[in-house]
């Protein structure tokens, strides 16, 4: 899906570019060159996980949206990064092939966001996350740092040249 | 005077909302051109749509009765008029794609729009009772007075955000805490201005307040819910994040849950790529709108 800001953007001097990826809704971008910037708008319910072996100099980031992908197993097939179940081993296997190493794997969250629900109307978010802390459990990966829940729409960035990600909400940002 | 007079004011010197009608245009100029895909490029663009039925109902074209749907509007205005209303709209000042005061980056506003649009067809088709056409169209436009009250207003979401965290009050309440209007009210004082159906007006006035409408509320109920599934999962979503509050009668009379919201927020995605064609303008013409 095309996203409003964005596009890659380039600056710098040749020789020392600087690019800006835009991770669209249900998508994945890996990286494995040192001045790239990955960026995802309008995370609310969806998650936004940040993957980096600093050692092997790469990163990854998943922008999915919906838990499971039972709910439509043909749509998955065709883009594993709709759903978390499906989007998260897919995005390991990406690095992996890439040369990172799972003990090196620094992972960070941002999104999983609700309504104003205090009946719990609408779990989207919350159940995001469940599935997502399951997976990496599974696959031995410990969450390094998240900022998930509430009322709010995140923007996350991996920068790759400093290893930091970070999250801009309600025009402040935060380095988890 | 009070703020909410002011603004009143100001909605009232707002012209019809023009927007960069690029993909329609290219239609038109098409001696080939198909009406029924005309149509369908006219039906997801909500400035576009408002323009139309603006136009249709207007006492040049001697409207006898109120027209809801773009369909009916093309029908009334006829092939030839038809044209000269999207030329013209297309030439007339782009609309700015960016609503700064809401923070929505240019096409996000468009995003949400169709977004909710998709998912109101989406949520009545899981219903036995049929929901009538004026609801895609009033989806279309249910956040139309973001734009007058983000472009020409030219209010601030953050500290109304900071009012609502404070004070616990939903966005559009803490809009209504701070200015006496919500974008609902400016949206439906907007289209009032322009002759549309009373029925549409209360849809798009009603859309965050749904038990408050009058009349009509299978198509209230069905614009709130796709509404919220869309902030939810961040379809087109802006500065006022997801501080929005679901209304629990209207999930209970659509039967809708977390499980048919997800198949409805799988669908508005995957209906959103398809749509990126239909709704694109090349890169040099998206420039000139900034």
């Amino acid at each position: 899906m095309r996203v409003g800001i964005g596009g890659n953007n380039v600056s710098g001097q040749t020789g020392s570019l600087a690019v800006t990826h835009t991770v669209g809704i249900s998508n994945m971008q890996t990286t494995g060159r040192p001045n790239d910037v990955l960026v995802t708008y309008s995370l609310g319910s969806c998650i936004g996980l940040t993957l980096l072996d600093p050692v092997a100099g790469v990163g990854a980031m998943l922008h999915c949206m919906l838990p499971l992908s039972k709910i439509d197993k043909a749509k998955a097939d065709r883009n594993p990064f709709m759903f978390t179940d499906t989007g998260v081993p897919a995005m390991l296997q990406a690095v992996f092939d890439m040369g990172a190493e799972r003990r090196r794997l620094i992972a960070k969250v941002g999104g999983a966001a609700s309504l104003l629900d205090e009946k719990g109307l609408f779990r989207i978010g919350e159940r995001n996350y469940t599935v997502l802390r399951k997976i990496l459990w599974k696959n031995n990966i410990l969450i390094a740092a998240e900022d998930v829940g509430g009322t709010v729409a995140r923007t996350m960035y991996l920068y790759m040249r400093t290893g930091q990600t970070v999250i801009r909400s309600r025009g402040k940002e935060t380095e988890l | 005077m009070s703020r909410r007079e002011q603004i009143l004011s100001t909605l009232r010197s707002t012209p019809a909302l023009p927007t960069p009608a690029i993909r329609v245009v290219q239609l038109v100029q098409d001696p080939e051109v198909d009406i029924r895909e005309l149509t369908e490029a006219i039906r997801y663009d909500p400035s576009l749509t408002a323009m139309v039925l603006r136009l249709a109902n207007s006492p040049y074209f001697g409207a006898a009765r109120s027209i809801g749907s773009v369909q009916e509007a093309v029908m009334r205005l006829g092939t030839n008029r038809l044209f000269r209303v999207l030329m013209a709209s297309a030439v007339a000042p782009l609309a700015q794609l960016a609503v700064r005061g809401y923070d929505l980056a240019p096409g996000k506003l468009l995003e949400h729009a169709v977004g909710v649009a998709v998912a109101v067809e989406r949520l009545a088709a899981s219903l036995p009772k049929r929901a009538p056409n004026y609801a895609f169209t009033a989806a279309l436009l249910h956040d139309i007075g973001k734009i007058a009250m983000g472009s020409h207003v030219r209010i601030d979401a953050k500290p109304i955000m900071d009012l609502a965290f404070r004070q616990n009050l939903s966005f559009e309440a803490a809009e209504r805490e701070a200015l006496g209007i919500d974008h609902a009210e400016a949206g439906a004082v907007l289209l009032e201005l322009w002759n549309l159906p009373p029925h549409l007006v209360e849809a798009v006035r009603c859309h965050h307040e749904p038990d408050k409408a009058e009349s009509d509320t299978l198509v209230v109920d069905l614009i709130h819910a796709a509404d919220s599934l869309c902030l939810l999962a961040g379809i087109g979503s802006g500065a006022d994040g997801t501080h929005y509050r679901p209304t629990a009668g209207v999930l209970s009379r659509l039967r809708l849950g977390t499980k048919l919201g997800e198949r409805v927020v799988c669908e508005v995605a995957s209906s959103l790529e398809d749509l990126t064609d239909l709704l694109t303008v090349s890169t040099g013409d998206e420039l000139k709108c900034h």
